[in-house]
């Protein structure tokens, strides 16, 4: 059925070469001005203007840009890959990179990038077995969202202490949490892919625990830092509405709920959907004391050329214009969710008039951004289905971690020929 | 070899739009996908590498394809009879006279013609802990509950959903094979004093009974390859608990691009339901002939 989309696809693709009908799209001008096809998941319009500048101060040029959507652009990358029609810059996801550039499908970029090196951040989300493979556009972290209202109601102090630390996470959420009267006190996430482990592992990342040993080659999942935060996240149980994301950002608008863990996508909606909702951001939370450090997961949106492209130098050159600060603003400022990966930003007028956003811009600093192993998935999947496990209260914690980690190991395993 | 002469070339051209069409993303993809099934295949790294029958051998062995393979048959065998006898009953209801006819069966027929990307999104916000099914339940003085969040609710909610969604389309179908049935054959039980429910045990039913047969047959292959709701409403959680076989498929596909042991899956699956099909056309052909 795979195999019968993928190649429904190729032919797709070549009945207009066939027939002629795109015969002057196929790029093979080398007269006239270059065109670069440039595949990105963001709304035509807010990118649109950045690309027609683009185009401005490059006349020799042209910008053919395709948009994709989050539900199924990554089976239209793969499928382009496959039948060899992959555009020539592409934004991936910083969690499919790994796969993309240990399958060997991304141009290495590290002697043309060297210029940029100081220029942005997070170049590690863009490397593979310490060569560089995309540019850092956009980055996007977790941070907590907490309503004051409800907090003053519960008799706390918002300003003085939010809930950027367990101790205080726990006090406030118990005093909150009035399920009989439809408030809860923290939204807890379970029930979905790919989104639980954005919200544990913070936790475990503040207490100091990791997935992975720092060379990457072993699995630290099973250790004491990792059961402290599960069972501190467990124990959230009693105090918080269990829910998918989308609900619990809703509940969080309808003021049902105190203290959230979300995304900054919610600084988009929360104006119109919620205008008169009083709210803070601060930091993920940590354990007190020890220095430990507020950390969230990182994740970001990476700008790379496939292997086989023509136009190498031009894609280039676009994508270091994209992650310039400015333009890459321009971007973050109407789409909200994501923050420039180019350094500095925080101290930009429109991060210090928009505290909130500036949250984000900080607690990236201090983000974990997973490694771009390419068996990370499936190890993000076990983390995830043992901590659920663990939540629904089939396994015990440390079952959960303990199975966990040898699940992660016979990934690591696997990789050894 | 040449066209037969009563037929001619005419009906060759005539039929080839669809011939060409069927050839081109029909066979030539479901040969492709079969030959696929047999390798291991992801596009990035390169053309398929023929591995034999390690796809079908790892599938055996792999124990979250047979949760989902149990969980798609849950599904099928929890709704299908729902669906059926809801849809028959439906259709009864709808062939006698009653007043507003017409917009009872525009409501019955009306979510086959929403899409179900549509009918999942609503439903998802149906049955959310602030949804409308809770607000009932509270009225009511019942306690709500998180139904899409629990293990043991989650996959019963999507198939209740499901039945509602599908019945009204069967009903449709069952209406026409009602309507066929001659009016004569009534008339004559009811002259030999036949009651309302021994007619329809002795004349609707079994008068029926290929309506039936396809009914079954469709249904059974359409819920058989349960998707979209999965991918709306649940992404297959909580705890695989909602995890079917074709959901399953597509994540092997891709978000681990592995497509060898995606169309492995799918063979696997398409043989499940061959057999299921394969019983029930032997089941009322069996009753037809005694």
């Amino acid at each position: 059925m795979i195999g019968k989309i993928m190649r429904t696809m190729s032919w797709l693709l070549l009945l207009p070469a066939v027939t002629g009908v795109f015969g002057c799209s196929g790029g093979s001008t080398p007269a006239g001005p270059i065109t670069v096809h440039f595949w990105q998941f963001w709304e035509a319009d807010v990118v649109g203007p950045i690309l027609t500048r683009f185009e401005a101060e490059n006349p020799g040029i042209k910008v053919q840009m395709k948009q994709l959507t989050w539900q199924n652009g990554r089976e239209e990358i793969l499928a382009a890959v496959a039948a060899n029609t992959a555009p020539d810059l592409c934004e991936l996801g910083s969690t499919w990179f790994g796969r993309f550039a240990a399958d060997g499908a991304l141009a290495d970029i590290s002697a043309e990038t060297d210029s940029l090196r100081a220029r942005l951040r997070q170049w590690e989300a863009a490397m593979h077995n310490g060569r560089v493979y995309g540019v850092p556009w956009v980055l996007g972290t977790r941070a907590v969202f907490y309503n004051k209202r409800l907090f003053r109601e519960a008799g706390l102090n918002p300003d003085l202490s939010p809930p950027d630390t367990w101790p205080r996470l726990m006090e406030a959420a118990s005093k909150i949490h009035k399920p009989d009267a439809g408030t809860y006190g923290f939204g807890r996430n379970s029930g979905e892919r790919y989104v639980l482990f954005k919200k544990f592992m913070p936790l475990a990342w503040s207490n100091g625990g990791d997935v992975l040993s720092a060379d990457g080659l072993q699995s630290v999942f099973n250790s004491t830092e990792n059961l402290e935060a599960l069972k501190f996240w467990l124990s959230l149980k009693s105090v918080s509405l269990t829910e998918r994301q989308d609900q619990i950002d809703q509940a969080f608008k309808q003021e049902r709920i105190g203290i959230i863990q979300s995304g900054a996508w919610l600084f988009k909606t929360l104006p119109t959907d919620a205008p008169k909702l009083e709210y803070g951001v601060c930091r993920m939370p940590r354990p007190d004391g020890n220095n430990r450090v507020n950390r969230s997961f990182g994740g970001g949106e990476i700008l790379v050329i496939f292997k086989n492209s023509p136009r190498r130098e031009a894609a280039l050159k676009l994508a270091a214009f994209l992650a310039r600060g400015d333009n890459a603003l321009a971007l973050c400022r109407v789409a909200k969710s994501v923050q420039p990966a180019a350094v500095g930003m925080e101290n930009d007028d429109y991060y210090q008039a928009n505290p909130g956003e500036r949250t984000f811009v900080e607690q990236l600093t201090t983000a974990v951004f997973p490694p771009n192993d390419p068996s990370w998935q499936e190890m993000e999947n076990a983390v995830e289905n043992w901590v659920e496990k663990a939540m629904f209260e089939k396994v015990t914690a440390e079952k959960a971690l303990e199975e966990a980690d040898q699940e992660i190991v016979a990934l690591l395993h696997a990789r050894i020929p | 070899m040449h066209t037969p002469g009563r037929h001619g070339p005419s009906t060759l051209v005539f039929l080839l739009p669809w011939l060409l069409t069927f050839g081109i993303f029909a066979l030539y993809p479901l040969a492709d996908s079969f030959w696929v099934s047999f390798t291991r295949y992801n596009p990035i790294q390169g053309p398929p590498v023929f591995i034999g029958l390690d796809n079908y051998a790892r599938l055996l062995r792999d124990p979250i394809f047979w949760t989902s393979l149990r969980n798609t048959l849950i599904f099928v065998v929890g709704t299908i009879p729902l669906t059926t006898v809801g849809a028959l009953l439906v259709a009864l209801a709808l062939n006698r006279h009653l007043p507003m006819k017409a917009l009872f069966r525009a409501a019955w027929f009306m979510p086959t013609i929403v899409s179900m990307v549509v009918i999942s999104l609503v439903f998802k916000n149906f049955y959310s802990p602030f949804g409308f099914l809770n607000a009932i339940l509270s009225l009511l003085g019942l306690p709500g509950h998180a139904w899409l969040q629990d293990p043991d609710t989650a996959l019963g909610a999507i198939m209740l959903m499901d039945v509602w969604a599908a019945v009204g389309y069967y009903a449709v179908i069952f209406l026409a094979g009602l309507q066929a049935i001659p009016a004569e054959l009534y008339e004559a039980a009811a002259l030999d004093g036949g009651s309302g429910w021994r007619k329809h045990w002795h004349i609707t039913l079994p008068l029926l009974r290929s309506t039936m047969l396809f009914i079954l047959v469709i249904n059974t292959i359409r819920s058989f390859q349960v998707f979209i709701e999965i991918f709306v409403m649940t992404r297959g959680g909580p705890l695989d608990s909602t995890l079917t076989t074709v959901y399953y498929l597509y994540d092997r596909a891709f978000n681990s691009f592995e497509l060898g042991y995606a169309s492995a899956l799918a063979w696997a699956l398409f043989a499940v339901t061959l057999g299921a099909s394969l019983v029930y056309v032997r089941v009322l052909k069996d009753r037809g002939a005694a």
